[in-house]
C-alpha cells in the first residue's frame, strides 16, 4: 500500500505547530498504525530529520499511552480499539490519512502527536482511590459483593486513561474518564464509605482543570476503546446530586 | 569485591518470616518523616512500595519513565494472580504454594524468599479488595478462583482479562492517595540514567527529562529499582516498547550483582511473528490452555499442505491431529508450565510439523466450544478472541488459532538479598527487577503476586532494617562530586551517541541484536551457538558505537535518542546473559542448553554443579565480569526432576 | 475553564430542570391552540385566551415561564462559552465520531427555536401586552361594561361641564345625544348581536371592535385592550411565509426535545437498564406529539379554512 499522511509538527509546547505531508510505500495491510508510523520514521532518520514523536508503550491495547485523532476519530475508523491495535487492512491504497494529536486545553501539546495527560492522574489523585494503607484489610471474601455488581464495576475499571473520550467529546469534556472511577468505586461496598467526597472532589479538580461540560452527546462513549458506557455518566450525576443534596460533606 | 550474604533468618522455614519481623530494626514515625526513598519504576511493584513506604511516613520520590503510573506495562498481565487462600477447597496451602513454585522455578530459587513469598499472597488478595480491586465474583458473591500452568488446584484470582490492570490500577490509586497526602512526590518522563554512590551507599540517581532532555540530580537515602525486567534485548517480545534493562544495568555497573541474567522466560501462547516490520509480539493469556487444545498434524505432509495454503486446520481429521502436550504429559496436558509448553512447540517446528510461516502451532477452541457452547467460551475469551481477530483477522470461533512462543518475562535481574538488598548498600530492587523469588522459571500468574508481594508486604518491613541506621545521615547535597561525575558521565555518554552520526538508524541495531539473541540465546541454547554470539555481540557493540544514526536534538523529547541510550545497555546485557548461558552447563527452566537433554527431550539438571545462583560482578569496561555463587541449599524441600507426566 | 463558580455538573443539572419545567408548559400551549380547531367560531378559543390573559395563576406562572427561559439561555450560552474555550486548538478534521441525535446542534437548535421563540412573541404575546401594537386589520375584545363605562364617563363629564357652565345646556343635550348614537350600536350588538362578534362568559359581556372602532371610544389606549387573537391568529397562519417559518420552527424544536428530554433522564442518573428503552421510546414520542400538535393548526388553517 502507498499512502499519504498529514501529520501535525510541533516542536514544543509554545511552538507554532503545522502538518507537514509525508508518503509511505509499500506499506503491508498487516502492520499495525503505529508500525507504519515506525516505517515513516526509519525513512525520517535516513533523511537526517526528527522523527515524527508519539506517545506508545504496551503495543495491545491496554497501557492507554497511544492516542492519535485519525481522520477525524480518535484511535481512528475501528470501534473498540486503541491506535496501536488498528491495522492498515482498514485503509485502501493511496489513502490519505490526517494524524492530529488530541485536543484539548487540559492536554498540551509536548511534541508532535504527544500530549500531556497528567490532568487525568491529578483527578484521580483527588479521590479516585479507597483511602485504605497497606495491610490492616478484612479477608477479601469478608464482604460479598453481588456478581451484577463485581461484574459491571469491572467494566468501569477497564478504562485504560487514554483520553479518547476527552478527544472525541466537542466540548473536550472528561466527564467518561472520572465517571467510570467514580463508577467502579461506587458500586462496590469498599468504595462506598468515601462516595459522597470522592465525586464531588474529583468533579471539582475536573472542572477546575478546564475540561468542558458534558452535554450528553455520547462521542466518548462510541470512541471508547474500551467501550466504557455512559450509564457511567449517569450513575456519576446521581452520586454527584445525592452528594450536594444529602451529604454533610 | 563483593560478598553474597543472602541473610536469610534462622529457624524452621515457616516461622522465618514471622522471626525476621519480630527482629527487625524499625524507624520511629517522627524520623521517617527525615528519610528520603527514591523509588524508580511505576509498575506493581514501584507503585505499591511507594505508596506504602508513603503512608508508613516516608518521604518518597517515584519516577516514572511515562506520563502516568498507569502505563506501566503490568497493566498488560491478563491471567490472573496466584495466592495460597484454597477458597475452592481444592486441597491448596501455603505449603503447596510454596512447592509448586519451587518447582515450576526447576529447583533454582531460594526456599526462604519462596516461602514468604506464597505467605503473604493470601494479604495481597485482601489488600486489592479492599482498595477496590473489581476480582471476578461468583454468584454467592465470593472471589472466584481459575486454574493455571504448573498447578493442580485452583489458586489464581483474577479480573476477566485483564487482572494485571486492575492490580496495577489499585496500586496506582494507592499511589495517588499519598501523592495527594504530600508523602510521595511524583516525577513523569523522567528516565534514571544512572545511580549515585556516595561513600560506596547508594544516595542518589541521575534522571534525564524525557520532554526537555535535562539531566537531574535527586537525593535519598535509599534507592528502590522497580524497573521491570529486560525482555526487550531480544527486540520482539511481549513487553512493551519502553521496557528496558537500562536501570539495573546502571546499578550494575555501580556494582550491584546480576543474577542468572540467561533465564529467560518464553511464553507459549504468543501470536506468530509474521513480519520484518512487526515491533513487538502480542501474548495470548495462558489461560486460554484451560480449554484450548494445542495441536499440529500428525503427518509432516498434511503441515507442508497447510504451509502452502492446500490444506485448512479445519480440513485435518481428528485422528491426524496430534496433541503433542496431552500425548507427552498426560497429567498436565495443555497445562504444563511454560517453558515445558514452549519447548514442545518448538520442537515440533524444528521437526517440520509447524504450520502458518513454519513458526507456529494451532490452539484449537473447537471441542472447548461442542462441550461448552460458544456462549460460555465467549464469556470466558470473548475480549481475547477479539484481540486475536483484530490482529490477524482470523475467527478463532471457526478456524484454530495460531500460536508461538515469545520472550515474555526474565527471571534473572539484581541478586538481592532476602531483604530485597542488593550488593550495593541502600540499593533495593523489586518486582521483575529483581532475580528472587522464580528460580528458572515462573509459574503463570506468579509476577503479579511476587511484584505486590515486594512492594506492599516485604520492602516496607525489610528497607526499614537498613534506614533505622540512617536517620543520623543528614540528606547530601546533589552538589557533591559524586552527583558531578555522575551526571558528567552521562551527559558524555549522550554526547557521545550524538556525535557518531553514523549510518545505520537504532532500530536496525536493535534488530540485529535481537536476531542473534533468539537465534543463539533464544529458546534452545547450544555451546557453538553461545560461543558464536559473543562475538557476534562484541561485533555489534562496536558497530553500534561506530556507526549509529540519532536525528535531532538532546534538549527536546527525542525517542532515538532514548532508544539509543536503552539499546548500548541492552547490548552489553545480552553480552553477559549469553556468557552466564554459555557457563551454566545445564538445562533448567527458562535456559535449555541442547547437549544437557534427557532421551525424551526434557530438560536435565546438574544439580551437583550448578545448584546456585550466578551472580556477575561487574569489574570495568573491557573486563570480564566476576561470577560470584550463592548455592542454594534445600533444606524443607525434596529436589527432584520436575515431571509434569 | 469555568466562567461561573458552580460545578459543571451542577450548571448541567440547572439547564436540565429548567428544560423540564419548559417540558409541562408545551403541553399546555398545544391544547389551547387546538382550541381554535373547534367550529365554534372561536368561542373557546376566545375564552381560553381571556383566561390565560387574566388569570392571576397564569400571570404568576408567566413570569416563572420567562424566567426559567431567561436562565435556560443564559446557562446555555455559558456553557458553550466555556466548551469552546476547552478546545482552544480545533481539529483539521471534521469530527466523525457517532453521536446522539441532534446532540451535537443543541445550542444550534436552541437558538433557532429561540429566534422563533421571540417571532412567536412579537406576534402574539407582546399583543397581548400592547407592547406590540397588531396591524389595522385586527379586532380587539372588549368588554361591554367597559364601552358602557366610556360612554358613563364621557356623559358624566358633560354633566359635569354644563354644570360648571362652560357648555350650554343645550350644546351638551346635543353631545349627549351624539354620543348615545354613536355608541348604540356597539350597546345594541352587545345585547343582540351574533355569537361571532359577541363571546359571554361567566356574566362578562365581551365585544370584538375593530382597532379603529376601539380608537374612537378610547383614543390612544386602546393598546391596554386584548385583541381577538381568534382572527389574528388565523389570518398569521393564513400567511404562507408565516406557516412555513413556524413548520421549519416545530421540526428545530422537535430536534431540540429529542435529545433535550433523554438529556434530562441522563443528567439526574435517571437510567435503568430496564427502562432506558422507554425512555428513549418516551423521548421519541414526545419530540413527535408536540410539534406535531402544534403543526396542526397551521396546516389547518392553510389547507382547510
Amino acid at each position: 500500500m502507498n499512502l499519504t499522511l498529514k501529520i501535525w509538527r510541533q516542536e514544543n509546547a509554545r511552538a507554532k505547530g503545522r502538518f507537514e505531508t509525508y508518503k509511505v510505500e509499500n506499506i503491508s495491510p498487516d502492520c499495525s498504525f503505529l508500525e507504519m508510523l515506525d516505517i515513516l520514521n526509519e525513512q525520517l532518520v535516513d533523511k537526517l530529520s526528527h522523527p515524527v514523536c508519539f506517545d506508545n508503550d504496551c503495543r495491545e491495547g491496554i497501557c492507554g499511552m497511544c492516542g492519535l485523532y485519525i481522520n477525524g476519530r480518535p484511535h481512528g475508523p475501528d470501534d473498540g480499539v486503541t491506535t496501536c491495535q488498528l491495522h492498515m487492512r482498514r485503509f485502501k491504497d493511496g489513502d490519505t490519512i490526517v494524524i492530529e494529536p488530541w485536543r484539548a486545553r487540559p492536554f498540551p501539546v509536548i511534541r508532535d502527536l504527544v500530549v500531556d495527560r497528567t490532568a487525568f492522574d491529578k483527578i484521580i489523585q483527588e479521590g479516585g482511590y479507597v483511602s485504605v494503607t497497606t495491610g490492616g484489610v478484612p479477608d477479601g471474601n469478608a464482604i460479598p459483593i453481588p456478581k451484577k455488581n463485581a461484574d459491571e464495576a469491572m467494566d468501569a475499571a477497564a478504562c485504560i486513561g487514554c483520553g479518547a473520550c476527552v478527544a472525541a467529546c466537542k466540548n473536550a469534556s472528561a466527564m467518561l474518564f472520572v465517571s467510570a472511577k467514580v463508577s467502579q468505586l461506587a458500586l462496590l461496598p469498599q468504595g462506598r464509605p468515601e462516595a459522597a467526597r470522592r465525586v464531588q472532589a474529583m468533579v471539582a479538580k475536573m472542572d477546575e482543570l478546564g475540561f468542558g461540560n458534558c452535554t450528553n452527546t455520547y462521542a466518548c462513549e462510541a470512541e471508547c476503546p474500551k467501550q466504557i458506557k455512559r450509564s457511567n455518566i449517569a450513575r456519576m450525576n446521581r452520586e454527584f446530586l445525592c452528594a450536594k443534596v444529602c451529604s454533610e460533606e | 569485591m563483593v560478598t553474597l550474604n543472602s541473610k536469610i533468618p534462622q529457624g524452621p522455614l515457616s516461622e522465618k518470616w514471622t522471626k525476621y519481623k519480630a527482629d527487625q530494626k524499625l524507624v520511629n514515625p517522627a524520623n521517617k518523616r527525615k528519610l528520603d526513598v527514591i523509588v524508580v519504576g511505576t509498575g506493581l511493584a514501584g507503585a505499591s512500595a511507594a505508596a506504602s513506604l508513603g503512608a508508613l511516613g516516608f518521604n518518597v520520590k517515584i519516577f516514572c519513565i511515562s506520563d502516568s503510573p498507569r502505563r506501566a506495562h503490568s497493566i498488560a498481565a491478563q491471567g490472573g494472580v496466584n495466592a495460597a487462600k484454597n477458597y475452592p477447597n481444592d486441597g491448596d496451602s501455603i505449603g503447596r504454594l510454596f512447592y509448586d513454585t519451587i518447582k515450576g522455578g526447576d529447583y533454582r530459587a531460594r526456599e526462604a524468599n519462596v516461602y514468604r513469598l506464597a505467605e503473604v499472597s493470601n494479604n495481597i488478595i485482601d489488600q486489592c479488595v479492599a482498595q477496590g480491586v473489581p476480582f471476578a465474583r461468583d454468584y454467592a458473591g465470593m472471589l472466584d478462583n481459575r486454574s493455571f500452568g504448573g498447578a493442580q488446584v485452583s489458586r489464581t484470582f483474577y479480573a476477566k482479562g485483564q487482572t494485571g490492570q486492575q492490580l496495577l490500577l489499585g496500586a496506582y490509586s494507592a499511589l495517588s492517595k499519598e501523592i495527594k497526602a504530600g508523602t510521595v512526590k511524583m516525577y513523569e518522563r523522567k528516565e534514571m540514567m544512572d545511580v549515585v554512590l556516595v561513600d560506596g551507599k547508594a544516595r542518589g540517581i541521575i534522571t534525564r527529562d524525557l520532554q526537555t532532555g535535562k539531566l537531574e540530580r535527586w537525593f535519598g537515602h535509599a534507592v528502590v529499582v522497580a524497573t521491570g525486567g529486560y525482555g526487550n534485548v531480544y527486540f520482539l517480545s511481549t513487553n512493551a516498547m519502553n521496557s528496558n534493562g537500562s536501570a539495573a544495568w546502571q546499578c550494575y555497573k555501580k556494582g550491584a550483582c546480576f543474577a542468572n541474567p540467561c533465564y529467560v522466560q518464553i511464553h507459549p501462547t504468543c501470536i506468530p511473528v509474521h513480519g520484518d516490520y512487526q515491533s513487538k509480539l502480542t501474548l495470548m493469556s495462558e489461560s486460554l490452555r484451560n480449554d484450548g487444545r494445542i495441536w499440529v498434524p500428525k503427518n509432516i505432509e498434511d503441515s507442508v499442505a497447510i504451509r502452502e495454503g492446500r490444506l485448512k486446520p479445519t480440513d485435518i481429521a481428528e485422528e491426524n491431529r496430534d496433541y503433542y502436550l496431552e500425548r507427552r504429559y498426560p497429567a498436565f496436558g495443555n497445562l504444563v508450565p511454560r517453558d515445558i509448553a514452549s519447548r514442545a512447540a518448538k520442537e515440533r517446528c524444528d521437526a517440520g510439523y509447524g504450520v502458518g510461516t513454519g513458526q507456529a502451532v494451532y490452539l484449537d477452541f473447537s471441542s472447548a466450544i461442542k462441550r461448552l457452547g460458544k456462549d460460555k467460551v465467549e464469556a470466558r475469551y470473548g475480549n481475547l478472541f477479539q484481540m486475536y481477530e483484530k490482529i490477524t483477522a482470523q475467527n478463532p470461533y471457526e478456524t484454530p488459532m495460531m500460536i508461538y512462543p515469545a520472550v515474555h518475562y526474565t527471571m534473572g535481574g539484581l541478586w538481592v538479598d532476602y531483604e530485597l538488598q542488593t550488593t550495593v548498600e541502600g540499593l533495593f530492587a523489586a518486582g521483575e527487577a529483581n532475580f528472587s523469588d522464580h528460580g528458572a522459571n515462573r509459574l503463570g500468574a506468579s509476577a503479579l503476586m511476587q511484584g505486590l508481594a515486594d512492594g506492599y508486604f516485604v520492602l516496607p518491613y525489610t528497607i526499614q532494617n537498613y534506614l533505622s541506621s540512617e536517620i543520623y545521615s543528614q540528606p547530601i547535597p546533589t552538589t557533591v562530586p559524586e552527583f558531578d561525575a555522575a551526571e558528567k558521565a552521562v551527559a558524555e555518554k549522550i554526547e557521545k551517541l550524538m556525535s557518531i552520526k553514523g549510518t545505520k538508524s537504532v532500530d536496525t541495531f536493535q534488530k540485529e541484536l535481537g536476531h542473534i539473541m533468539w537465534n543463539k540465546v533464544g529458546m534452545g541454547r547450544t555451546a557453538q551457538g553461545l560461543q558464536e554470539a559473543i562475538p557476534m555481540l562484541k561485533a555489534l557493540k562496536e558497530d553500534f558505537w561506530a556507526n549509529v544514526r540519532i536525528t535531532g536534538d538532546t534538549n527536546s523529547m527525542n525517542p532515538e535518542l532514548e532508544k539509543a541510550l536503552r539499546l548500548s545497555d541492552h547490548i552489553e546485557l545480552a553480552q553477559l546473559m549469553a556468557k552466564d548461558a554459555l557457563h551454566r552447563e545445564e538445562s533448567c527452566g527458562g535456559h535449555f542448553r541442547e547437549e544437557h537433554q534427557t532421551e525424551e527431550g526434557e530438560a536435565k539438571r546438574n544439580d551437583e554443579q550448578f545448584m546456585y545462583v550466578a551472580a556477575w560482578e561487574y569489574q570495568g569496561e573491557g573486563v570480564e565480569p566476576q561470577l560470584h555463587k550463592e548455592e542454594l541449599n534445600y533444606e524443607f524441600i525434596k529436589v527432584q526432576q520436575r515431571n509434569y507426566k | 475553564m469555568s466562567l461561573v463558580k458552580l460545578a459543571s455538573i451542577t450548571k448541567k443539572m440547572t439547564i436540565a430542570s429548567v428544560g423540564a419545567f419548559l417540558l409541562v408548559f408545551l403541553p399546555m400551549h398545544m391544547g389551547l391552540n387546538l382550541c381554535i380547531l373547534r367550529e365554534d367560531g372561536g368561542e373557546w378559543y376566545r375564552n381560553v385566551c381571556h383566561f390565560m390573559g387574566t388569570n392571576w395563576i397564569v400571570k404568576i406562572m408567566e413570569v416563572v415561564l420567562m424566567l426559567s427561559v431567561l436562565v435556560h439561555v443564559v446557562v446555555a450560552i455559558l456553557l458553550t462559552i466555556e466548551n469552546k474555550k476547552a478546545r482552544p486548538v480545533g481539529y483539521a478534521v471534521p469530527s466523525k465520531s457517532k453521536t446522539h441525535a441532534g446532540s451535537k446542534w443543541m445550542i444550534y437548535t436552541g437558538v433557532i427555536v429561540l429566534v422563533f421563540l421571540i417571532i412567536h412573541f412579537i406576534n402574539f404575546y407582546f399583543v397581548k401586552f400592547g407592547i406590540v401594537v397588531a396591524d389595522d386589520s385586527d379586532t380587539y375584545t372588549v368588554e361591554v361594561e367597559d364601552i358602557q363605562k366610556h360612554l358613563n364617563d364621557k356623559v358624566t363629564e358633560l354633566q359635569e361641564q354644563m354644570m360648571n357652565g362652560t357648555l350650554s345646556q343645550e350644546q351638551a343635550q346635543e353631545q349627549m345625544m351624539a354620543l348615545q348614537l354613536e355608541y348604540m350600536p356597539f350597546l345594541q350588538i352587545a345585547q343582540t348581536g351574533q355569537p361571532s362578534d359577541k363571546i359571554s362568559k361567566d356574566g362578562e359581556e365581551l365585544i370584538n371592535l375593530s382597532k379603529e372602532e376601539l380608537k374612537q371610544f378610547v383614543g390612544e389606549d386602546f393598546t391596554e385592550y386584548e385583541p381577538d387573537f381568534y382572527t389574528m391568529c388565523k389570518k398569521l397562519f393564513a400567511n404562507p411565509t408565516y406557516s412555513i417559518i413556524y413548520l421549519f420552527a416545530l421540526v428545530i424544536l422537535g430536534i431540540h426535545l429529542f435529545h433535550a428530554i433523554n438529556s434530562i433522564f441522563q443528567t439526574f442518573g435517571l437510567n435503568h437498564r430496564k427502562y432506558n428503552k422507554a425512555i428513549e421510546y418516551l423521548a421519541a414520542g414526545y419530540a413527535l406529539i408536540i410539534p406535531l400538535g402544534f403543526a396542526i393548526v397551521p396546516l389547518f388553517v392553510m389547507f382547510c379554512k
